[in-house]
């Protein structure tokens, strides 16, 4: 019976891996089925998105080629990415934290100027009360043009030669601080 | 409605064909149905199939064809015939 046997044998392996193969089929089917369904659905977001990105990136381009409208200039009317809309001056009003007048967002950066230190009226301001505590430091006289006295190395003297005391006291703003 | 899924004949058709009496395989594989055992098989196989990847290979297969196909010009035929070959062939290496 030896030859029955390795007949056996290989009818055996044959046999199973037949039957393996069956298995195999079926399973391949429920996969297929399962796949399917889900593209008709259309369940599987990623096929559906990247048809949508390439047409939007198309777009998109297409937009950016188009010299006629620039977003530089009419901004104010042109949508953001998240569809709103800003005014060409940010419209919002608070506080100046140094003079305590009421200001608006965009107009901020020129007040604090003027407020703080830039303009004529504002050294003005800012020297009125530090020369009394330039007065304190030093018993030389403010007023002069001379080389700065040695209490304070933040001064330096202005190129400018005025003989206005702002020239000569006013460096960068900081002698006193609020 | 599209015919889309040509399946062969029944089991029975052929077999009264082919063998008065059962094959060796047709009995095995009754045993195995009856007793429950292929069905346990096959569940077992399809969880192997999961774990080494197999079965997201061949979903991606599908989802590619598809997006080529466009998504509604599929049927189950067509996935099956892209997925045999390959899913045959990556399993007996």
């Amino acid at each position: 019976m030896a030859a029955p046997n390795e007949d056996n044998l290989s009818s055996h392996s044959q046999l199973s891996s037949q039957f393996f193969g069956e298995l195999l089929d079926s399973i391949i089917v429920d996969v297929a089925s399962e796949c399917h369904r889900i593209a008709r659905l259309g369940l599987d977001r990623s096929l559906d998105d990247e048809e949508e990105e390439l047409r939007l990136s198309a777009q998109a381009r297409a937009r950016v080629a188009d010299p006629s409208s620039s977003g530089e200039t009419t901004s104010k009317y042109v949508l953001d990415i998240f569809g709103q809309t800003h005014p060409p001056v940010a419209n919002e009003i608070f506080e100046c934290m140094n003079c305590g007048r009421s200001i608006m967002a965009g107009r901020f950066a020129p007040h604090l100027e003027k407020c703080m230190g830039k303009g004529r009226k504002a050294r003005l301001k800012a020297t009125r009360s530090s020369t009394a505590a330039q007065n304190r430091y030093s018993r030389g006289n403010p007023l002069s043009n001379h080389s700065p006295s040695s209490n304070s190395n933040s001064m330096s003297r202005l190129s400018n030669g005025t003989s206005h005391v702002a020239g000569y006291e006013y460096s960068n703003g900081t002698i006193e601080e609020p | 409605m599209r015919s889309s899924v040509k399946r062969p004949p029944t089991p029975d058709a052929e077999e009264e064909e082919q063998d008065r009496e059962p094959t060796l395989q047709e009995i095995i594989n009754i045993k195995l149905i009856e007793s429950g055992e292929k069905e346990r098989l096959k569940e077992l196989l399809r969880e192997r199939l999961v774990e080494c990847g197999w079965k997201d290979e061949m979903k991606a297969l599908c989802r590619a064809f598809a997006r080529k196909r466009g998504r509604n010009n599929v049927t189950v035929d067509d996935l099956v015939h892209v997925i045999t070959p390959k899913g045959r062939g990556s399993i007996h290496s």
